[in-house]
């Protein structure tokens, strides 16, 4: 089991609302089945983009597992509608997409889509409540620029492209330059992190 | 330059999570376990009809629509068998997908798709549920022939 997946944490799905569009009966069969375990007491079984994004216009969703290959790769493009439509709470939805066999033609498609997460298949339960806790958890903000509406992409800051400056109020524009004085002594370090005990 | 909107939306997943009541995530991987346990006979029973079509599709002549819809059937088998830990059918699923994706339909192609739908169908049968040393030997003779497959797309001189 996972360090994420603490046997004796306690989670409560009993009333989430989940929406599952897969390719086949038998995939949305296996989902909603690990689901039921998970304690989900709603769960809407899709194998139609068309019936998807109707139902999308009407019920309040929790969470959406779509695998995006559904009528050739029409989920990608249903999912990236969601995001655009702005009609809440659906388009600010957490979506997990699960993907089979990975066709390179997909995978920057994927990443475009505004989607929370993406899952290789085959899905085991392990895997599932893993990246559910996982985009329960997420902090990223949402992000609308341009064409792109979803989680921000970036999962970590790793400083400013090379020759840029950068686009935000706290991006550092000036070079820092190199440094003046004495390096500090690894005491003077600690003495700056040390709890120290204040007399008041 | 397009402007950007940083936004954080209500996340309600996250609240109905900490909602008092529940199941621990042990109960709940175990349960899932049990439920997914549930439907493995009706899932087995339209794995084994998919390798029939899959079979029939085989024998067609071979052209970007047969190839795809080919495709898509072991994507299925590939997503499905792996749910029911059946790794080495579901790794076979995963390596027939690779080789049905690549564009080339010239030399032993055919007859490499044609061994996997053979052994796909073999490792289904009773005798090799049991045997996990013939399902390795068999998954790693596909391997072999795969890799040397797309070992000598790799090496083609490029066209000019």
């Amino acid at each position: 089991m996972s360090a994420d997946l603490n046997p004796n944490t306690a989670i409560n799905l009993t009333k989430a609302v989940v929406l599952v569009v897969e390719t086949t009966s038998h995939a949305a069969d296996i989902l909603s089945q690990i689901l039921k375990g998970f304690g989900v007491a709603e769960t809407h079984r899709i194998t139609s983009i068309r019936e998807a994004s109707e139902l999308l216009k009407h019920k309040a969703f929790d969470l959406i597992l779509i695998d995006p290959d559904v009528e050739d790769g029409a989920g990608y493009t249903m999912v990236r509608n969601l995001r655009a439509s702005m009609v809440e709470p659906n388009c600010f939805a957490p979506v997990i997409l699960m993907s089979g066999h990975p066709r390179v033609t997909r995978v920057k498609q994927a990443r475009d889509t505004g989607a929370n997460f993406f899952v290789s298949k085959p899905i085991a339960p392990n895997v599932l409540l893993q990246r559910i806790l996982w985009v329960a958890r997420d902090k990223r903000p949402f992000v609308e620029a341009g064409v792109y509406i979803g989680p921000d992409r970036r999962f970590k800051f790793e400083g400013l492209p090379p020759d840029s400056d950068g686009r935000r109020s706290t991006d550092i524009k000036d070079p820092l330059g190199a440094a003046n004085g004495p390096d500090m002594s690894q005491d003077d370090i600690d003495n700056l992190m040390k709890p120290q005990r204040v007399m008041i | 330059m397009s402007v950007v909107r940083r936004f954080r939306p209500e996340n309600r997943l996250a609240k109905l999570l900490e909602m008092p009541g529940g199941v621990s995530i042990g109960s709940a991987l175990n349960n899932a376990s049990i439920a997914l346990e549930s439907i493995r006979e009706s899932c087995m029973q339209a794995l084994d009809q998919k390798l029939v079509v899959l079979a029939n599709m085989a024998s067609r002549p071979a052209n970007a629509g047969r190839d795809e819809a080919m495709y898509l059937l072991a994507n299925e088998i590939f997503n499905e068998s792996g749910s029911f830990n059946l790794s080495e059918l579901s790794a076979a699923a995963y390596s027939l997908c690779t080789l049905l994706d690549l564009e080339d339909r010239n030399g032993t192609r055919a007859a490499t798709i044609r061994v996997h739908i053979d052994s796909m169908r073999a490792l289904r049968h009773p005798d090799m549920a049991g045997d996990q040393a013939a399902r390795t030997a068999v998954l790693d003779g596909l391997r072999n022939l795969t890799a040397r497959h797309i070992e000598t797309l790799l090496t083609d001189e490029p066209s000019t």
